[in-house]
């Protein structure tokens, strides 16, 4: 196992830019901007996501368990989440509209997957060695997501096309 | 032979996304959700390959791939891992297990197909199985050559075909060319430095895209060492410098399985038309020997019952064309086909040099021809019967 660097907020914020950019570009063909990022000290309460606004958002979860554990929450506008489901499975918006909310779902709880899978992958490599969990979808227009007291959480926003995605990272060192 | 290729991954989006990038693939798609449905359907349809997720509920990937292996049914179906689950030490351990390849998510679906590639013989499906091409199609053909003049020489030789003919000068080139397009044939010049095309030539036999496209070696005649090479290697043909457009068209058609025939039979008014170029070298000769049964037979099938043999555009008479002609009017004869010759002053005054032929009659345009089978003045058995 190569020696653990020290997970930084540097490397965190290189490991998601990183992650996302390759999630988009490769799947998309989208090249997303980094936008900012808003580092949280432990214990902060609100989140810097989107959630005071009436838009409805489709936010996909992934963990990872290991070295390190943690959560990853990927947050799309309703409408990007189609746009990005249409050009994921190359369907027309009649299509996606028959096949219903689950279709949506699957397939940003997959983008969410990769991107954490991107991120962990990273990890691994800098000698924390993790694995990922099954991702969850969350839907909704006016929620928050609250970390527990001994977790760091780190937000993120991109910007593609117009379109905004933030990834809200929670990170618990392993015991 | 039609693939099956089992992908196992509890996230329909990425069964969907394997299912699109192997649609224009002679292969069969079968889906399951986690690592049990994998082995049942494993099991039930012997797949020739398996793509396999690692996080999956019920089963996961490694715990399915542990028990593939251990089974002496399933253990030599070749599995690629198609997972977000990267990092050195994950993807190591996994190998140990058994695995052909590894690709991580996110993944492009060319990168799929290019691994699968490697595993299976994977072929695309055809556009339009059932209709042969035509030598009036369109294809798209690549020279890769460093010496601009051949490739202007190609082109301008190639230019009465609807084939778009297109040139590269380096490897890099033509690989770029060919993920953007796979071209219907390509011509490489063995001259490439630091022997480029052979390295080129490997590399399009192991994409999936460019597996199967015709690819000739363009070198000099005296060159007999790399045409050796080229041959043993596996090149479709071999084309001499200074080329012979004619002959090389000849062998980029066979090459393409092109329906040449139009070029020489057509039907006229109830008439069929067989006509021979200017130019009928021997390549030419065995072309239209090869379609003329099929071609007199399908005319009389379709009611026609009179045939012009037009060879006035013949430049020159040799031993090849007699036996084509003979070959022709003996075919005629035995489906009973009429027929009537049209020829210019100097192929007359030819067939009048020979024995066999000197009791040919000539008309000198095709409409005159007709005109007298049309009476039935024409064609009378003694015209063709030396």
């Amino acid at each position: 196992m190569p020696a653990a660097a020290e997970i930084n907020e540097p490397l965190i914020r290189e490991y998601i830019t990183r992650a996302v950019s390759d999630v988009f570009k490769t799947m998309l063909g989208r090249v997303p901007a980094f936008v900012g990022s808003t580092p949280q000290p432990t214990g902060v309460d609100a989140p810097a996501t989107p959630n005071s606004s009436r838009r409805l958002y489709v936010v996909g979860t992934v963990g990872f368990i290991g070295e390190v554990n943690g959560l990853i929450y990927l947050y799309l506008e309703e409408p990007f989440a189609r746009l990005c489901t249409r050009q994921l499975l190359g369907m027309s918006d009649a299509e996606l509209e028959a096949s219903g909310d689950e279709v949506i779902n699957d397939a940003i709880g997959e983008l969410t997957n990769m991107t954490v899978g991107g991120f962990k992958n990273g990890l691994c490599d800098a000698g924390y060695p993790c694995k990922l969990t099954i991702p969850s979808i969350l839907r909704g227009s006016n929620f928050s997501i609250e970390p527990i007291s001994s977790a760091s959480r780190y937000t993120y926003t991109f910007d593609s096309g117009g379109h905004k995605v933030v990834a809200d990272i929670l990170l618990k060192a392993g015991d | 032979m039609r693939y099956k290729i089992l992908t196992v991954d509890d996230s329909k989006t990425v069964r969907i996304i394997v299912k699109k990038a192997f649609k224009t693939y002679d292969c069969d798609i079968l889906e399951a959700g986690n690592g049990v449905e994998g082995l049942a359907l494993a099991a039930k349809d012997m797949p020739d390959l398996i793509l396999l997720d690692i996080t999956m509920p019920v089963m996961d990937g490694v715990e399915m791939l542990t028990k593939l292996k251990a089974d002496p049914q399933l253990k030599g179906i070749p599995v690629i891992m198609l997972t977000a689950e990267g990092g050195r030490d994950n993807v190591l351990k996994i190998a140990k297990i058994g695995v052909r390849d590894y690709l991580v998510k996110p993944f492009k679906e060319e990168a799929l197909i290019e691994k699968a590639g490697r595993v299976i013989d994977l072929k695309p499906l055809s556009e339009q199985p059932a209709k042969a091409k035509s030598i009036y199609d369109s294809a798209d053909i690549l020279i890769v050559e460093d010496k601009p003049v051949i490739i202007q020489q190609i082109q301008e030789g190639l230019k009465h075909t609807p084939w778009k003919v297109q040139g590269v000068s380096t490897q890099g080139e033509a690989l770029d060319f060919c993920n953007k397009t796979p071209p219907d044939l390509m011509l490489m010049s063995l001259s490439l430095p630091e022997e480029g095309a052979f390295t080129l030539f490997r590399l399009m036999r192991t994409n999936v895209k460019t597996k199967y496209t015709p690819i000739f070696a363009l070198v000099v005649k005296t060159e007999v060492g790399q045409q050796q090479q080229a041959q043993t290697v596996g090149f479709s043909a071999i084309i001499t410098k200074p080329i012979d457009i004619g002959e090389l068209e000849s062998k980029m058609c066979k090459a393409m399985s092109l329906d040449t025939s139009q070029r020489y039979f057509s039907h006229e008014a109830g008439f069929l038309i067989m006509r021979l170029p200017e130019n009928c070298s021997p390549s030419v000769v065995a072309e239209v020997s090869n379609y003329l049964k099929a071609k007199v037979s399908e005319a009389v099938d379709a009611g026609h019952a009179r045939m012009v043999i037009d060879i006035h555009e013949l430049k020159t008479l040799h031993m090849g064309v007699i036996k084509l002609l003979f070959q022709t009017m003996q075919t005629c004869r035995e489906l009973t086909l009429q027929f009537a010759l049209v020829g210019n002053a100097h192929i007359i005054t030819e067939c009048k040099g020979f024995e066999d032929t000197r009791n040919w009659v000539f008309y000198s345009t095709v409409e005159e021809a007709k005109a007298n089978l049309g009476k039935g003045t024409a064609a009378s058995p003694q015209l063709a019967t030396a």
